[in-house]
């Protein structure tokens, strides 16, 4: 047998691979050698999931050991670059690395951070929801030292994330992901969430306990997901028709079931629904004040929103004197107009998206939508409350989610909208066992969603547009994607740029529109932890662009499609190698709600493998050798890596212009959270968190819920009417036709008060057309899923990943739905060509039962071609098959994995 | 008595392969076997369809075939229901593996490395068990940990590290371990509530994993 090992550990750690994190787990090490993952069962006592990781989590051992590493600096000596040609990387000194790389930076610093076009010169794009930045130890001090730093060249944002959500929910209700309130909840309509594969440990552990509560949820998507098969139902939609049913389940709450199904006190005192509108469709207002009115009933006169002593009238035609300020401050004083309240609009707008009607797009029976909205109704709750510490909370255990690709691109605003609406309607939005938001990104500050609320002058929410006013307009972006130019809703928070339109930055980089400037090269390109190469949206004309970067440097764990193109890599400490401490606990996307909050440490559990570097030390260095030591200690101390070191009782700050190394920066940071979590009582430091791996403290679960404050602030949730976006897209349209812009006309007509419904798909359809293709030639819809195994990993060079997610039918294969195969003599494991107006693809065929007739799907994004491992894995994947494309491109600059596409038989499964 | 035994609940089984990758990783099992495993299943055809996941492995049966067939007595039984395989008496015939009838067992004839042959990782290498190498092999319910958890006076199924690793793994709860034959464990205790089946008993195996698939009733 082997041989009995003689010192065996076992060490804490944190895994934050995906958004879903940090889970905390254990390294067994024996004999120096990391041999096996396990949960950190004593962190039970504070993780919502039981202080266990996920199946990605398990994978650390061979990423530790993964002999594709890159284990020392490399620079490349061919010049040429592009997928066609070898970078030709040989090994070299850390010193010539970074002298090399500390030169470029010294050489822009003497030119000037902006270039001629006022872009910054140094660029950098990280992995999905802010996961590198748990890895990259103090390097974002590093980049705030720099200055200004382009972070618009997205590498899988908008297209491949939830990205209405992200937007219109922040907008709504501080909510950069939405969640139900799972161990409450009792009713969810899941429209396409995949929770089971996207919701993390906690997610899963919460999804779990509800189905054995009794929780039902409905799966609504064009194939059986995982989470489809955790399900109590599957209603296989048509895809990108959500919104749809969304609309029939409004129009049927609203036409065919008494008004007292909804929470009328809630819907009148807590939603703008009894705000005026006017004859221009902007709120009328106080012409004194300017405040919105609402018609009291009591006095029957007109009265600004916030009287104390109003009656609210719900429904209503009114006639009144009132002033209504529309775009670029556009005023119309009017006397004796006749306005009807916001909720009439909606009741008017919906009547006729009836259930027939739905069926026509959504290909769901009237009377399954019927006893959809039924059910929900049922469970609703309305009238009931519930305690939260000691504060009395309406509960309503009624929730919906919406799934990727429902939730961005074009139709994804109709369906946040009325996945909004629909739990205002019924007093069912922030409150127990309701729809919930997790945490905010655009707004500030990132650590809570409540001290993010303040109240604005029409009564909801304060928002942090980007301004359109023709003073404020930010006429020339300051970054590549224009993220503040052209989408008022991505705000101007460190996340912003990362939430614009972020394939502009690549598609302009080829051809700017007209009237826009050129899109210039970055002189220098960091890449951590991320392959737009792979991960983006029209995959081939990425690496194009990025092969005209002049200066990329690549943080490199293995080769892979971008650093191809880079030039120097600079190989770091993996996960299991390397200190960082980060907060954990709180609310966190995607289902992440604790009881406690604090902080927990990753360390090093082995020797790092070669040359490798802790990222600290190399963010220390390239500070240093920059002369940026002073700005970058700065930062430190101000929190710019974790928490700040100084606050009330401490100081553990960092001297300005020491060169510290990791251990002492991470020793002081865990001393200042130390500090944090017991309000000054305690300091341990780096030793203490090496051994017990987390602190925390217990937090009041009324943290989950911003009902709380809402209520407290006197603040109304901005539904159903949108009068402010409307504004804002006026004042946008006007600016950028002052300029000569046309071509995001298109985009501007999502700025709608109350969203009529298009016909969402055929936004595709048209796009396949305008390529000289016939509908009729590609009869099927190609869509794609997420895998827990890989979602946001970065591990597709982990054979026993690999291995593993080869269990779930589907993977590496073109799942097709059997019964069609059968017709078109495709059989399990044949090999189908998939191709669309752009290109095409092989894989396997995957016959299934659970998916629609008119549906293929790929999941994942496997198309790699350098990443050692997965680049021998052939698999099929939607990247060829897809074009980036403005007509694609919503308001908020996000699209959808979705194409038509046409299949066939190319030969006998081998 | 001590009868070791599982309950899955397959209303919590989301297919995450959670178990399946710890028990690769706590077992040391060459690329490509596993121990655990959870089978993706489909029924009923377009609409109506429904899939779920379901984890097999070993169900150390009361009476197991493969400790029938067994040339050698290498498969034995111990008194707490583990089936277990000595692996210095294990011939690697394979008749057990033809006579589970679950397919449990496992048998590879060279130690296949993550990376291949030519490249095995220093975790791999501090691992590797000739002995394992041409003779049966399948989920043991990880007797060592209960073994060296037992010795420690820990209690398996409620101690962590007395527990299977598939169990501790596990982010959905699906798995309890423990003795079926104290009334007082929490699989004893989650059996009488619940309904549940085993597989194939009609084979008379008397197998040691249940399947829990909805609430104990009248009608169930």
């Amino acid at each position: 047998m082997a041989t009995a090992p003689k010192s065996v550990r076992k060490v804490p750690e944190y895994c934050y691979q995906c958004v879903a994190g940090p889970d905390l787990l254990t390294v067994k090490v024996e004999d120096g050698v990391a041999t096996e993952i396990e949960p950190n069962f004593r962190a039970a006592e504070v993780h919502p999931g039981g202080g266990k990781c996920c199946v990605k989590a398990y994978g650390l051992v061979q990423k530790t050991y993964n002999p594709n590493r890159v284990l020392q600096p490399m620079k490349r000596t061919n010049s040429n670059k592009g997928r066609e040609h070898d970078p030709g990387f040989v090994p070299i000194s850390w010193d010539e690395a970074l002298d090399a790389v500390v030169a470029k930076l010294k050489e822009i610093r003497a030119k000037g951070l902006l270039d001629e076009e006022g872009y910054p010169r140094v660029a950098a794009s990280f992995g999905g929801g802010g996961i590198p930045t748990y890895y990259m130890g103090t390097f974002p001090a590093f980049l705030s030292a720099w200055g200004p730093v382009d972070f618009s060249f997205g590498s899988g944002q908008g297209v491949n994330c939830t990205h209405s959500e992200h937007l219109y929910g922040e907008l709504w209700h501080r909510a950069f992901t939405v969640c139900p309130d799972t161990p409450s909840t009792r009713y969810v309509l899941s429209f396409g969430a995949n929770t089971e594969a996207s919701g993390g440990v906690i997610g899963a552990w919460r999804h779990a306990d509800a189905r054995v509560r009794g929780m039902k949820r409905i799966q609504i998507e064009p194939h059986i997901s995982v989470t489809g098969a955790a399900s109590a139902e599957w209603i296989p939609i048509r895809p990108k028709t959500d919104a749809a049913f969304l609309f029939a389940m409004i129009r049927l709450m609203l036409y065919e079931h008494p008004r007292e199904r909804l929470d009328i006190p809630f819907v009148k005192a807590h939603t703008g629904s009894p705000y005026l509108v006017g004859p221009n469709h902007y709120f009328l207002r106080d012409p004194k004040t300017r405040k919105p009115l609402i018609w009291d009933l009591k006095t029957r006169s007109a009265v600004p929103f916030d009287d104390p002593d109003a009656d609210p009238a719900l429904e209503g035609v009114f006639k009144l004197d009132a002033l209504e300020v529309g775009a670029d401050e556009q005023q119309w004083m009017h006397r004796g107009v006749t306005a009807q309240t916001s909720f009439s609009k909606l009741v008017r707008h919906m009547m006729p998206y009836t259930p027939e009607w739905a069926e026509s797009v959504c290909d769901i029976v009237p009377g399954t939508i019927r006893r959809i909205t039924k059910e929900f109704l049922d469970h609703a709750c309305v009238g009931e409350t519930i305690e939260i510490d000691g504060e009395v909370l309406p509960f309503r255990p009624v929730s919906i989610s919406l799934g990727r690709t429902v939730n961005n691109g074009w139709g994804g605003y109709e369906c946040v909208w009325a996945r909004t609406l629909i739990p205002c309607l019924l007093g069912a939005l922030e409150v127990p066992g309701g729809t919930l938001g997790t945490t905010v990104r655009l707004n500030r500050p990132a650590t809570s969603r409540q001290a993010s609320v303040r109240k604005g002058e029409d009564g909801f929410m304060e928002y942090p547009m980007n301004p359109t006013d023709p003073e404020h307009w930010q006429s020339s972006p300051k970054v590549r994607n224009a993220h503040g130019t052209l989408v008022p809703l991505s705000a101007n928070s460190p996340w912003s740029q990362a939430l614009g339109p972020t394939h502009f930055a690549w598609m302009f980089r080829k051809q700017s529109p007209e009237n826009w400037k050129s899109v210039t090269a970055p002189d220098l390109w960091f890449v951590y932890r991320t392959n737009p190469s792979i991960s983006f949206w029209d995959t081939a004309e990425v690496v194009n662009r990025i092969a005209e970067f002049p200066f990329v440097v690549g943080f490199a764990y293995t080769l892979d499609e971008t650093n191809w193109m880079a030039d120097i890599l600079l190989p770091e400490c993996t996960d299991l190698e390397s200190t960082q401490l980060i907060r954990v606990g709180g609310t966190k996307f995607i289902e992440a709600f604790w009881d406690h909050e604090g902080f927990a440490l990753r360390q090093p559990a082995v020797t790092a493998r070669g040359e490798t570097r802790d990222f600290t030390d190399i963010a220390t260095e390239l500070a240093d050798r920059v002369g940026l030591l002073e700005p970058y200690n700065k930062a430190i101390n101000r929190g710019a890596a974790c928490t700040a070191l100084a606050g009330e009782g401490f100081d553990f700050g960092l001297e300005l212009n020491v060169k510290h190394g990791a251990e002492e920066i991470w020793d002081r940071m865990c001393r200042a959270a130390s500090a944090e979590v017991t309000d000054g009582a305690s300091s341990e430091g780096l030793s203490w968190y090496r051994e017990h791996g987390y602190r925390t403290r217990p937090i009041s679960r009324l943290v989950w819920y911003l009902f709380p404050e809402l209520r407290k602030q006197g603040i109304r949730l901005e539904m159903p009417y949108q009068e402010r976006l409307l504004r804002v897209g006026a004042q946008l349209g006007n600016r950028l036709h002052e300029k000569g812009i046309k071509w995001w006309d298109t985009q501007l007509t999502e700025y709608s008060a109350l969203p009529p419904y298009k016909d969402f798909p055929a936004i595709w359809e048209r796009e396949t057309e305008a390529h000289g293709c016939k509908l009729e030639d590609y009869p099927f819809w190609l869509i794609t899923a997420r895998s827990m195994q890989f979602a946001w990993g970065s591990n597709v060079g982990i054979p026993v990943i690999d291995e593993v997610a080869g269990n779930l039918r589907g993977h590496r294969g073109v799942v097709i739905n059997a019964r069609r195969a059968a017709e078109m003599g495709i059989e399990d494991g044949d090999i189908v060509e998939v191709h669309s107006y752009v290109g095409k693809t092989q894989g396997p065929a995957v016959l299934r039962e659970g998916i629609r007739p008119d549906t293929l799907l790929m999941i994942g994004q496997f198309n790699h071609w350098a990443t050692p491992y997965a680049k021998d894995r052939k698999s099929p994947s939607m990247n060829p098959l897809l074009a980036m494309s403005m007509a694609l491109t919503d308001a908020t600059g996000s699209s959808a994995d979705l194409v038509r596409v046409a299949v066939r038989r190319v030969k006998a499964a081998a | 008595m001590t009868r070791y035994a599982m309950a899955i609940d397959l209303r919590r089984c989301n297919g995450c392969q959670t178990c399946v990758t710890a028990c690769r990783g706590a077992n040391a099992t060459p690329t490509g076997m596993q121990w655990r495993q959870v089978l993706d299943m489909e029924t009923g055809e377009y609409p109506d369809v429904r899939r779920a996941f379901v984890p097999v492995g070993c169900m150390h049966c009361a009476d197991p075939p493969c400790e029938h067939v067994c040339p050698t007595t290498a498969t034995k039984q111990r008194a707490d229901g583990l089936v277990t395989i000595d692996y210095d008496i294990c011939i690697g015939c394979g008749y057990c593996a033809v006579a589970c009838p679950y397919q449990a067992r496992h048998i590879v004839h060279r130690n296949e490395f993550a990376f291949g042959d030519d490249r095995p990782m220093e975790s791999e290498l501090a691992r590797m068990d000739p002995e394992r190498i041409s003779v049966a092999t399948k989920c043991t319910f990880c007797k060592d940990r209960i073994d060296a958890g037992l010795e420690r006076g820990l209690t398996p199924g409620v101690d962590p590290e007395a527990t299977p690793a598939c169990v501790n793994s596990c982010i959905t709860r699906a798995y309890v371990f423990g003795d079926r034959d104290d009334p007082n464990s929490e699989i004893s205790k989650l059996l009488a509530e619940t309904a549940h089946f085993r597989m194939h008993e009609e084979l008379d195996t008397d197998p040691g994993i249940y399947y829990i698939w909805d609430n104990a009733g009248e009608d169930k």
